[in-house]
């Protein structure tokens, strides 16, 4: 084998630093001209810069960074531990970057003629950077600011549409509920920290399995299971910020609030990437700071059955609550809810056996979601594009008058209903098949409950732009070049996924088993 | 020296405070603080604990948090103002455009 070329450390964080260097440049870009920005340069070199750090997690991938020695190049720990590199830190960096350069190419359209492209663009490459760093994550510290320099950006992201109630008002839900959720996770942190007296994720789950009665850094005497109160609290605290990131039950309900009037390709960046980066802090802070069986003894409960109750009611929840909707945007948000909740099961197997596959499965379905859910928020905001209203009602017949789109839509829509040939029919198999395998048997059931109530709705959109007849207008509609080009992308990566899902299978599997056994 | 309970029933009162506050008011700039009260306890417990096991960690990550919370406060302003503008008012329960 070729000796691969020696690159410092710190460019293991290569798709990171690429991300935030284009936010970097398309801060100088408009800073240029501002008054008249171009706004194909902004968007041109948005998904430029997020195509180059998808190749750059590609090449490391292909390289085999992040894979354990002697197969691989290693895995690469950074700044004393603080941050890692492995393979599921490049699986979700890759994730965001594509998240990302989908959603520049469609504002290249969608937000034409605003005011403020170049804030735009560059708050949407500074989040994603939040995004790729959370993937990368190894310590609480490092967690908490990558989660804010995600999250800071998406606040002022959903409400850029400064004239518009809607985007306003979901701003504000989105930003009050992200405050408080993000002061009770630093409060969590606070108390594992007061506990263990250690934030890095390792150290705190050397402090909670070993019964030294010693301090892991100083050796002072410091008895962690005379804590185990403050541990507690703090597991559950942290629990409920991860909640509110990945939208899931209980902290849900601010997400068909800020879909409905965020910009659609915001939606489409928030419930996909963001949704995606908080499970990786959800896999990355649980697996590796609090080994079940060591923090249940301590703690009193188990964090995996916790996760189990989750997910059931998260995806029960956001697919009755998306079987009722009007609003075809605001199904889609609970829609998204509901796949959060099939994502959890990851995290709930982990307590049981067959473990990395349930985690491998939900990892999986992230990737696949990635495409099919932001393919689907496009379609709303091409839909918005050409002005025809937000209802199925309004949707009807658009088969006849944008047939290449409404392909599109339907290949995402019998996707995340998990209809066989189809990406999302794969990964919700391979999740109902470990979850039976570790013995959920309730969760595997309600799985499938839910995915067959999910077909319903999803294919009622699929009926409305195919089979209604058009209320009023016949004629064909615009066909913008960039929401045209993300759109069929998406839907080709979701049907491509088919035949290429063996790699992704594998690395996703293998960055469950190596995240379980780190 | 206080003992480490003094700082930590400080903290957990003044979590609780700002809890409460987001739960009754329904002015957005209150509901701020009340967010920065939250966010200040758990720095005491940052600093107090830090102090209590004899590493420094917690008194920098302190230091980030509240760099975070300024932060958060400038970009919540904004919203606030651009809510203001659009509504007339920054009573939180006003904009009702979208039902659940």
């Amino acid at each position: 084998m070729i000796e691969p070329v020696q690159l410092p450390d710190a460019a293991a964080l290569g798709p990171a630093l690429v991300l935030g260097l284009t936010a970097l440049v398309v801060f100088v870009f408009d800073s240029a001209r501002p008054h008249e920005p171009d706004r194909g340069l902004l968007a041109g070199t948005t998904a430029a810069g997020s195509l180059l750090a998808l190749g750059v997690g590609v090449w490391y991938m292909i390289a085999g960074v992040g894979v354990p020695e002697p197969d691989g190049a290693g895995v690469i720990s950074l700044f004393d531990g603080q941050l890692v590199v492995d393979q599921l830190a490049l699986f979700f960096m890759l994730v965001t970057a594509i998240v990302t350069a989908l959603v520049a190419i469609a504002s290249y359209d969608y937000m034409d003629g605003h005011a403020h492209q170049g804030e735009y663009y560059s708050l949407v490459l500074l989040a994603a950077t939040g995004m790729a760093t959370m993937a990368a994550a190894n310590s609480l510290v490092t967690v908490f600011l990558a989660l804010e320099l995600a999250s800071l950006p998406s606040y002022a992201l959903v409400a850029i549409l400064k004239d518009n109630r809607g985007s306003v008002e979901a701003g504000l839900k989105y930003f009050l509920l992200g405050a408080l959720s993000s002061a009770i996770f630093v409060y969590g942190i606070s108390l594992v920290y007061g506990a263990t007296g250690v934030l890095q994720l390792d150290l705190v789950a050397e402090a909670i399995t070993g019964e030294t009665g010693q301090h892991v850094l100083t050796g002072n005497a410091h008895d962690v299971a005379g804590h185990d109160g403050l541990l507690g609290v703090g597991i559950v605290l942290l629990l409920v910020g991860i909640a509110f990131k990945t939208a899931s039950v209980p902290l849900h309900f601010w997400a068909p609030e800020a879909y409905e009037g965020a910009p659609a390709p915001i939606a489409a960046f928030l419930s996909s990437a963001s949704k995606a980066a908080g499970f990786v802090i959800a896999i990355r802070v649980f697996t590796t700071a609090f080994p079940v069986e060591a923090t249940a003894g301590l703690v009193g409960f188990d964090w995996s059955v916790a996760f189990a109750v989750l997910a059931v009611a998260t995806m029960t929840i956001g697919n009755f609550a998306a079987a009722v909707q009007e609003n075809v945007k605001r199904m889609l948000a609970y829609s998204s809810v509901g796949h959060a909740g099939y994502a959890l099961i990851g995290l709930a197997g982990v307590g049981a056996g067959a473990n990395e596959l349930v985690l491998g499965a939900a990892l999986m379905h992230l990737f696949v979601y990635a495409f099919m859910n932001t393919g689907a928020f496009l379609f709303v905001a091409l839909a918005e594009y050409w002005g025809v209203g937000r209802t199925f009602a309004d949707y009807n017949g658009l088969g006849r008058r944008a047939p290449i789109a409404c392909v599109a839509l339907t290949v995402f829509m019998f996707s995340l209903a998990g209809i066989p040939p189809l990406g999302g029919f794969l990964s919700k198999y391979l999740l109902f098949w470990g979850s039976l395998q570790a013995g959920m048997l309730f969760v595997a059931g309600a799985l499938v409950v839910n995915s067959a109530l999910s077909l319903y709705y999803y294919s009622r959109l699929v009926k409305a732009v195919w089979f209604e007849e058009p209320v009023t207008d016949h004629g064909s509609l615009a066909q913008p070049v960039g929401l045209y080009a993300a759109l069929i992308a998406a839907a080709v990566m979701t049907v491509v996924v088919l035949p290429g899902f063996g790699p992704i299978a594998d690395s996703a599997l293998d960055a469950a088993t190596a995240v379980l056994t780190s | 020296m206080m003992a480490i309970e003094g700082y930590v029933l400080l903290s957990a009162g003044l979590f609780c405070i700002g809890l409460f506050g987001i739960l009754t008011r329904r002015n957005a700039l209150m509901f701020l603080m009340a967010v920065e009260l939250m966010v200040n306890a758990a720095v005491i417990n940052l600093v107090a604990f830090a102090l209590y096991h004899g590493t420094l960690t917690g008194q920098v990550f302190g230091l980030f948090v509240l760099g975070l919370a300024a932060a958060e406060v400038a970009i919540g302003l904004g919203i606030i103002l651009v809510l203001y503008r659009n509504f007339g008012t920054i009573d939180v329960s006003v904009p009702t455009t979208m039902r659940w």
